[in-house]
Protein backbone atom coordinates (compact mmCIF):
# COMPACT_ATOMS: atom_id res chain seq x y z
CA UNK A 1 0.00 0.00 0.00
CA UNK A 2 2.72 2.33 1.21
CA UNK A 3 4.91 1.60 -2.31
CA UNK A 4 1.66 1.80 -4.19
CA UNK A 5 1.46 5.36 -2.84
CA UNK A 6 5.00 6.03 -3.48
CA UNK A 7 4.48 5.46 -6.83
CA UNK A 8 1.78 7.06 -7.36
CA UNK A 9 3.21 9.91 -5.75
CA UNK A 10 6.53 10.34 -7.76
CA UNK A 11 4.13 9.92 -11.44
CA UNK A 12 2.76 13.26 -9.94
CA UNK A 13 5.59 14.64 -8.70
CA UNK A 14 7.57 14.32 -12.27
CA UNK A 15 3.94 14.99 -14.71
CA UNK A 16 4.34 18.40 -12.62
CA UNK A 17 7.43 18.87 -15.22
CA UNK A 18 4.77 18.55 -18.27
CA UNK A 19 2.82 21.21 -19.11
CA UNK A 20 -0.33 21.20 -17.68
CA UNK A 21 -2.77 20.72 -20.77
CA UNK A 22 -0.73 17.73 -21.61
CA UNK A 23 -0.14 16.86 -17.65
CA UNK A 24 -4.00 16.39 -17.58
CA UNK A 25 -4.39 14.23 -20.80
CA UNK A 26 -1.84 11.58 -19.66
CA UNK A 27 -3.13 11.51 -16.18
CA UNK A 28 -6.37 10.85 -17.66
CA UNK A 29 -4.98 8.11 -19.80
CA UNK A 30 -3.73 6.34 -17.10
CA UNK A 31 -7.45 6.85 -15.14
CA UNK A 32 -8.87 5.31 -17.98
CA UNK A 33 -6.58 2.27 -19.22
CA UNK A 34 -6.35 1.26 -15.46
CA UNK A 35 -2.46 1.62 -15.66
CA UNK A 36 -0.15 -0.30 -13.07
CA UNK A 37 1.83 1.92 -10.99
CA UNK A 38 5.15 0.89 -12.63
CA UNK A 39 4.26 1.07 -16.14
CA UNK A 40 2.48 4.39 -15.00
CA UNK A 41 5.86 5.37 -13.75
CA UNK A 42 8.18 4.43 -16.93
CA UNK A 43 5.56 5.94 -19.22
CA UNK A 44 5.62 9.65 -17.28
CA UNK A 45 9.63 9.48 -17.06
CA UNK A 46 9.83 8.29 -20.64
CA UNK A 47 7.68 11.19 -21.96
CA UNK A 48 9.37 13.89 -19.53
CA UNK A 49 12.52 12.74 -20.92
CA UNK A 50 11.71 13.04 -24.16
CA UNK A 51 9.77 16.18 -24.22
CA UNK A 52 13.16 18.05 -22.48
CA UNK A 53 15.31 16.51 -24.37
CA UNK A 54 13.28 18.15 -27.42
CA UNK A 55 13.67 21.42 -25.77
CA UNK A 56 17.74 20.80 -25.79
CA UNK A 57 17.36 20.81 -29.95
CA UNK A 58 17.15 24.59 -29.31
CA UNK A 59 20.07 26.95 -28.78
CA UNK A 60 18.37 28.97 -25.60
CA UNK A 61 19.01 26.69 -22.75
CA UNK A 62 22.23 26.27 -23.65
CA UNK A 63 22.61 29.93 -23.93
CA UNK A 64 21.00 29.76 -20.24
CA UNK A 65 23.28 27.15 -18.88
CA UNK A 66 26.68 28.30 -20.31
CA UNK A 67 25.64 31.72 -19.86
CA UNK A 68 23.83 31.63 -16.18
CA UNK A 69 23.70 28.49 -14.36
CA UNK A 70 27.43 27.68 -14.55
CA UNK A 71 28.55 31.17 -14.00
CA UNK A 72 25.88 32.02 -11.83
CA UNK A 73 26.12 28.67 -9.10
CA UNK A 74 29.59 28.77 -9.45
CA UNK A 75 30.07 32.50 -8.45
CA UNK A 76 27.50 32.07 -5.61
CA UNK A 77 29.22 28.93 -4.41
CA UNK A 78 32.73 31.51 -3.87
CA UNK A 79 30.32 34.32 -2.18
CA UNK A 80 28.63 31.70 -0.10
CA UNK A 81 32.58 30.04 1.05
CA UNK A 82 33.28 33.74 1.88
CA UNK A 83 30.41 34.65 3.48
CA UNK A 84 30.89 31.53 4.84
CA UNK A 85 34.36 31.95 6.19
CA UNK A 86 33.65 35.71 7.90
CA UNK A 87 30.25 34.28 9.26
CA UNK A 88 32.22 31.31 11.25
CA UNK A 89 34.79 33.47 12.61
CA UNK A 90 31.93 35.62 14.42
CA UNK A 91 29.77 32.43 15.20
CA UNK A 92 33.07 30.93 17.18
CA UNK A 93 33.92 33.57 18.56
CA UNK A 94 29.96 33.49 20.48
CA UNK A 95 29.13 30.02 20.48
CA UNK A 96 32.87 28.21 21.31
CA UNK A 97 33.78 31.00 23.80
CA UNK A 98 30.35 31.81 25.38
CA UNK A 99 30.30 32.98 29.12
CA UNK A 100 27.31 34.29 30.80
CA UNK A 101 29.15 36.92 32.60
CA UNK A 102 29.66 38.28 29.52
CA UNK A 103 26.13 39.74 29.19
CA UNK A 104 26.84 42.19 31.73
CA UNK A 105 29.07 44.14 30.08
CA UNK A 106 27.80 47.12 28.00
CA UNK A 107 30.76 46.95 25.59
CA UNK A 108 30.04 43.24 25.45
CA UNK A 109 26.72 44.22 23.45
CA UNK A 110 28.55 46.89 21.70
CA UNK A 111 30.77 44.38 19.88
CA UNK A 112 27.66 42.13 19.82
CA UNK A 113 25.42 44.14 18.14
CA UNK A 114 28.79 45.75 15.59
CA UNK A 115 29.32 41.70 14.64
CA UNK A 116 25.73 40.54 14.38
CA UNK A 117 25.30 43.55 11.97
CA UNK A 118 27.75 42.52 9.85
CA UNK A 119 26.98 38.86 9.73
CA UNK A 120 23.35 39.64 9.15
CA UNK A 121 24.66 42.51 6.38
CA UNK A 122 26.74 39.70 4.37
CA UNK A 123 24.14 36.77 5.26
CA UNK A 124 21.07 39.66 3.71
CA UNK A 125 23.53 40.09 0.49
CA UNK A 126 24.21 36.65 0.08
CA UNK A 127 20.15 35.71 0.22
CA UNK A 128 19.09 38.52 -2.31
CA UNK A 129 22.07 37.53 -4.98
CA UNK A 130 20.90 33.92 -4.35
CA UNK A 131 17.29 34.63 -4.63
CA UNK A 132 18.18 37.48 -7.24
CA UNK A 133 19.74 34.52 -9.68
CA UNK A 134 16.95 31.94 -9.68
CA UNK A 135 14.10 34.85 -10.37
CA UNK A 136 15.92 35.46 -13.21
CA UNK A 137 15.88 31.57 -14.73
CA UNK A 138 12.34 31.37 -13.08
CA UNK A 139 11.45 33.74 -15.72
CA UNK A 140 13.04 33.01 -18.55
CA UNK A 141 11.06 29.41 -19.55
CA UNK A 142 8.03 27.93 -18.29
CA UNK A 143 8.62 24.75 -19.76
CA UNK A 144 12.01 24.45 -19.15
CA UNK A 145 11.94 25.62 -15.41
CA UNK A 146 11.98 22.75 -13.66
CA UNK A 147 15.06 21.51 -15.65
CA UNK A 148 16.84 24.67 -14.91
CA UNK A 149 16.02 24.41 -11.20
CA UNK A 150 18.04 20.78 -11.21
CA UNK A 151 20.70 22.03 -13.09
CA UNK A 152 21.38 25.03 -11.08
CA UNK A 153 21.20 22.75 -7.77
CA UNK A 154 23.96 20.76 -9.39
CA UNK A 155 25.92 23.61 -9.75
CA UNK A 156 25.78 24.56 -7.03
CA UNK A 157 26.93 21.11 -5.14
CA UNK A 158 29.35 20.84 -7.79
CA UNK A 159 30.66 24.54 -6.91
CA UNK A 160 30.28 24.07 -3.26
CA UNK A 161 31.79 21.13 -3.32
CA UNK A 162 35.06 21.45 -5.94
CA UNK A 163 34.81 25.05 -7.57
CA UNK A 164 34.82 27.13 -4.25
CA UNK A 165 36.87 25.60 -2.27
CA UNK A 166 39.72 25.82 -5.34
CA UNK A 167 39.03 28.83 -6.20
CA UNK A 168 39.41 30.07 -2.44
CA UNK A 169 42.64 28.56 -1.90
CA UNK A 170 43.72 30.28 -5.18
CA UNK A 171 42.74 33.54 -3.51
CA UNK A 172 44.31 32.95 0.09
CA UNK A 173 47.42 32.00 -2.08
CA UNK A 174 47.58 35.32 -4.28
CA UNK A 175 45.47 37.79 -2.72
CA UNK A 176 45.31 37.98 1.31
CA UNK A 177 41.84 37.66 2.59
CA UNK A 178 41.09 37.38 6.29
CA UNK A 179 38.03 35.96 6.01
CA UNK A 180 39.45 33.08 4.05
CA UNK A 181 39.23 29.16 5.77
CA UNK A 182 42.82 28.49 6.97
CA UNK A 183 43.36 25.07 8.55
CA UNK A 184 46.23 26.97 10.88
CA UNK A 185 43.72 29.19 12.89
CA UNK A 186 41.67 27.73 15.76
CA UNK A 187 38.32 28.31 13.71
CA UNK A 188 39.09 26.92 11.11
CA UNK A 189 40.82 24.26 12.72
CA UNK A 190 37.71 23.20 13.55
CA UNK A 191 36.09 20.14 10.67
CA UNK A 192 32.64 21.60 11.60
CA UNK A 193 33.51 25.35 10.51
CA UNK A 194 35.95 24.17 7.64
CA UNK A 195 33.93 21.81 6.29
CA UNK A 196 30.22 21.12 7.22
CA UNK A 197 29.63 25.45 7.58
CA UNK A 198 30.35 26.32 4.37
CA UNK A 199 27.89 23.51 3.45
CA UNK A 200 25.43 24.73 5.25
CA UNK A 201 25.52 28.43 4.01
CA UNK A 202 25.28 27.29 0.97
CA UNK A 203 21.97 25.11 1.62
CA UNK A 204 20.65 27.57 3.43
CA UNK A 205 21.47 30.74 2.27
CA UNK A 206 22.25 29.92 -1.42
CA UNK A 207 20.55 26.82 -2.99
CA UNK A 208 16.91 27.47 -0.52
CA UNK A 209 16.64 31.26 -1.85
CA UNK A 210 17.67 30.15 -5.48
CA UNK A 211 14.83 27.36 -5.73
CA UNK A 212 12.38 30.07 -3.89
CA UNK A 213 13.27 32.99 -6.82
CA UNK A 214 12.89 30.52 -9.42
CA UNK A 215 9.29 30.09 -8.11
CA UNK A 216 8.32 33.47 -7.69
CA UNK A 217 10.09 34.24 -10.90
CA UNK A 218 7.59 31.39 -12.89
CA UNK A 219 4.80 33.07 -11.18
CA UNK A 220 6.19 36.59 -12.44
CA UNK A 221 5.80 35.92 -16.17
CA UNK A 222 2.01 36.33 -15.82
CA UNK A 223 2.88 39.95 -14.68
CA UNK A 224 2.43 42.75 -17.38
CA UNK A 225 5.14 43.12 -19.42
CA UNK A 226 5.93 46.71 -18.75
CA UNK A 227 6.40 45.44 -15.01
CA UNK A 228 8.65 42.26 -15.94
CA UNK A 229 10.64 44.59 -17.80
CA UNK A 230 11.87 46.93 -14.87
CA UNK A 231 11.96 43.48 -12.17
CA UNK A 232 14.07 42.17 -14.95
CA UNK A 233 16.75 44.94 -15.26
CA UNK A 234 16.73 45.55 -11.17
CA UNK A 235 17.50 42.08 -11.36
CA UNK A 236 20.24 41.71 -13.83
CA UNK A 237 21.44 45.34 -12.32
CA UNK A 238 21.68 43.44 -8.89
CA UNK A 239 23.79 40.45 -10.38
CA UNK A 240 25.80 42.58 -12.31
CA UNK A 241 26.62 44.45 -8.76
CA UNK A 242 27.51 40.79 -7.81
CA UNK A 243 29.55 40.29 -10.61
CA UNK A 244 31.96 43.39 -10.36
CA UNK A 245 32.11 43.46 -6.22
CA UNK A 246 32.54 40.07 -5.50
CA UNK A 247 36.42 38.19 -6.68
CA UNK A 248 35.27 36.14 -9.14
CA UNK A 249 35.26 37.55 -12.47
CA UNK A 250 37.32 40.43 -11.94
CA UNK A 251 40.45 38.34 -10.79
CA UNK A 252 39.31 35.63 -13.81
CA UNK A 253 39.38 37.92 -16.06
CA UNK A 254 42.30 40.44 -14.24
CA UNK A 255 39.92 43.72 -14.49
CA UNK A 256 41.03 44.84 -11.63
CA UNK A 257 40.00 48.61 -12.72
CA UNK A 258 36.47 47.64 -12.80
CA UNK A 259 36.88 46.90 -9.01
CA UNK A 260 37.82 50.39 -8.48
CA UNK A 261 35.59 51.88 -10.30
CA UNK A 262 33.06 50.27 -8.00
CA UNK A 263 34.63 51.64 -5.15
CA UNK A 264 33.93 55.15 -6.23
CA UNK A 265 31.27 56.69 -4.54
CA UNK A 266 28.83 57.42 -7.20
CA UNK A 267 28.85 53.73 -7.84
CA UNK A 268 28.33 53.03 -4.11
CA UNK A 269 24.84 54.46 -4.50
CA UNK A 270 23.89 52.13 -6.66
CA UNK A 271 24.67 49.13 -4.57
CA UNK A 272 21.64 49.56 -2.42
CA UNK A 273 20.01 48.00 -5.85
CA UNK A 274 21.01 44.14 -4.65
CA UNK A 275 18.20 44.56 -1.58
CA UNK A 276 15.56 45.12 -4.45
CA UNK A 277 14.25 41.67 -3.50
CA UNK A 278 13.28 42.79 0.22
CA UNK A 279 11.95 45.57 -1.44
CA UNK A 280 9.79 43.27 -3.73
CA UNK A 281 8.23 41.26 -1.20
CA UNK A 282 7.11 44.95 0.87
CA UNK A 283 5.59 46.19 -2.45
CA UNK A 284 3.67 42.45 -2.81
CA UNK A 285 2.39 42.38 0.76
CA UNK A 286 1.37 45.97 0.75
CA UNK A 287 -0.43 45.53 -2.83
CA UNK A 288 -2.17 42.26 -1.13
CA UNK A 289 -3.37 44.00 1.68
CA UNK A 290 -4.50 46.67 -0.40
CA UNK A 291 -6.49 44.27 -2.85
CA UNK A 292 -7.76 42.24 0.47
CA UNK A 293 -8.90 45.36 1.89
CA UNK A 294 -11.12 46.50 -1.68
CA UNK A 295 -12.08 42.73 -1.79
CA UNK A 296 -13.54 42.83 1.56
CA UNK B 1 7.91 8.98 -46.14
CA UNK B 2 6.47 8.21 -43.24
CA UNK B 3 8.47 5.75 -40.38
CA UNK B 4 6.28 2.35 -39.88
CA UNK B 5 5.84 4.14 -36.25
CA UNK B 6 3.95 7.22 -37.56
CA UNK B 7 2.00 4.59 -40.15
CA UNK B 8 0.42 2.90 -36.81
CA UNK B 9 -0.80 6.16 -35.59
CA UNK B 10 -2.03 7.18 -38.57
CA UNK B 11 -3.75 3.91 -38.79
CA UNK B 12 -4.84 3.47 -35.76
CA UNK B 13 -6.53 7.05 -35.93
CA UNK B 14 -8.39 5.79 -39.35
CA UNK B 15 -9.36 2.93 -37.59
CA UNK B 16 -10.99 4.69 -34.59
CA UNK B 17 -12.66 7.25 -36.89
CA UNK B 18 -14.13 9.98 -34.17
CA UNK B 19 -13.09 7.51 -31.15
CA UNK B 20 -9.15 8.21 -32.12
CA UNK B 21 -7.51 9.98 -28.92
CA UNK B 22 -4.63 8.90 -27.30
CA UNK B 23 -5.45 5.94 -24.63
CA UNK B 24 -7.71 4.27 -27.19
CA UNK B 25 -5.07 4.60 -30.40
CA UNK B 26 -2.49 3.05 -27.37
CA UNK B 27 -4.88 0.54 -26.63
CA UNK B 28 -5.53 -0.48 -30.48
CA UNK B 29 -1.69 -0.30 -31.56
CA UNK B 30 -0.43 -2.55 -28.49
CA UNK B 31 -3.61 -5.27 -29.59
CA UNK B 32 -2.82 -5.09 -33.42
CA UNK B 33 1.40 -5.52 -32.68
CA UNK B 34 1.64 -6.95 -29.28
CA UNK B 35 3.80 -4.89 -28.07
CA UNK B 36 4.00 -2.21 -25.24
CA UNK B 37 3.25 1.07 -26.44
CA UNK B 38 4.73 3.87 -24.51
CA UNK B 39 3.20 7.20 -23.80
CA UNK B 40 6.48 9.08 -24.77
CA UNK B 41 6.60 7.62 -28.29
CA UNK B 42 2.80 8.10 -28.55
CA UNK B 43 2.40 11.93 -27.79
CA UNK B 44 6.04 12.73 -29.25
CA UNK B 45 5.03 11.25 -32.82
CA UNK B 46 2.03 12.36 -32.69
CA UNK B 47 3.45 16.39 -32.53
CA UNK B 48 5.60 15.03 -34.85
CA UNK B 49 2.17 14.23 -37.35
CA UNK B 50 0.57 17.08 -36.32
CA UNK B 51 3.63 19.64 -36.93
CA UNK B 52 4.13 17.67 -40.54
CA UNK B 53 0.59 18.57 -41.12
CA UNK B 54 -1.02 14.50 -40.85
CA UNK B 55 -3.09 14.58 -38.43
CA UNK B 56 -5.21 17.53 -35.88
CA UNK B 57 -5.52 16.72 -32.46
CA UNK B 58 -7.65 19.02 -30.00
CA UNK B 59 -8.58 18.85 -26.27
CA UNK B 60 -12.16 16.41 -25.71
CA UNK B 61 -14.38 16.77 -23.10
CA UNK B 62 -13.04 15.62 -19.72
CA UNK B 63 -15.15 11.86 -18.64
CA UNK B 64 -15.65 10.59 -15.32
CA UNK B 65 -14.17 7.84 -16.17
CA UNK B 66 -10.56 9.53 -17.07
CA UNK B 67 -10.69 11.06 -13.07
CA UNK B 68 -12.61 14.45 -14.98
CA UNK B 69 -9.77 14.79 -17.57
CA UNK B 70 -9.70 15.54 -20.97
CA UNK B 71 -8.42 13.54 -24.23
CA UNK B 72 -6.32 14.03 -26.43
CA UNK B 73 -8.30 13.98 -29.88
CA UNK B 74 -6.93 12.74 -33.28
CA UNK B 75 -8.67 13.42 -36.77
CA UNK B 76 -6.29 12.42 -39.89
CA UNK B 77 -5.49 14.87 -42.39
CA UNK B 78 -6.33 14.75 -46.19
CA UNK B 79 -2.16 15.22 -46.27
CA UNK B 80 -1.76 12.08 -43.67
CA UNK B 81 -4.18 9.98 -45.55
CA UNK B 82 -2.13 10.15 -48.87
CA UNK B 83 1.19 9.79 -46.72
CA UNK B 84 -0.36 6.61 -45.40
CA UNK B 85 -1.40 5.43 -48.60
CA UNK B 86 2.02 5.99 -50.05
CA UNK B 87 3.34 4.26 -47.33
CA UNK B 88 1.16 1.27 -47.81
CA UNK B 89 1.77 0.93 -51.60
CA UNK B 90 5.62 1.25 -51.10
CA UNK B 91 5.26 -1.98 -48.39
CA UNK B 92 3.10 -3.50 -50.72
CA UNK B 93 5.47 -3.29 -53.65
CA UNK B 94 8.75 -4.00 -51.64
CA UNK B 95 6.99 -7.12 -50.38
CA UNK B 96 5.76 -8.46 -53.52
CA UNK B 97 7.12 -11.75 -54.40
CA UNK B 98 8.61 -11.83 -51.04
CA UNK B 99 7.29 -14.67 -48.65
CA UNK B 100 7.93 -14.50 -44.90
CA UNK B 101 5.94 -17.49 -43.75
Amino acid sequence: MGMNRTCWWLVDVVSRMLEPGERDIVLGDFAESGESRGRALCDILGLVVRRQAALWKDWRPWLVLAGLIVPLGMLLSIVARLTAGQTATYTWLYANNWDWALLRYAGFWYEFAGSAALVFVSCLTLVCWSWTAGFVLGSLSRSIVRLYGLLFCLMLVLGGLLGAPLYVGFLVEHIHRPSSPDEQDPVFGLMFYRVMFPLIVQAVLVAAPSLWGIRQGAEARGFPRSRRIVLWTVAVGALTVMLIREPGLVFILNVHWLYRFWQSWHMRLLQPVVYWPVGYFVANAIRQRWHGKTAS
Amino acid sequence: MLGEFEYLLLTAAARLGEQAYGAAMRQEIEEATGRDCSIGALYTTLDRLEAKGFVKTWMGDPTPQRGGRPKRMVRVTAKGTQAASEFYSAVTRVSRGVSWA
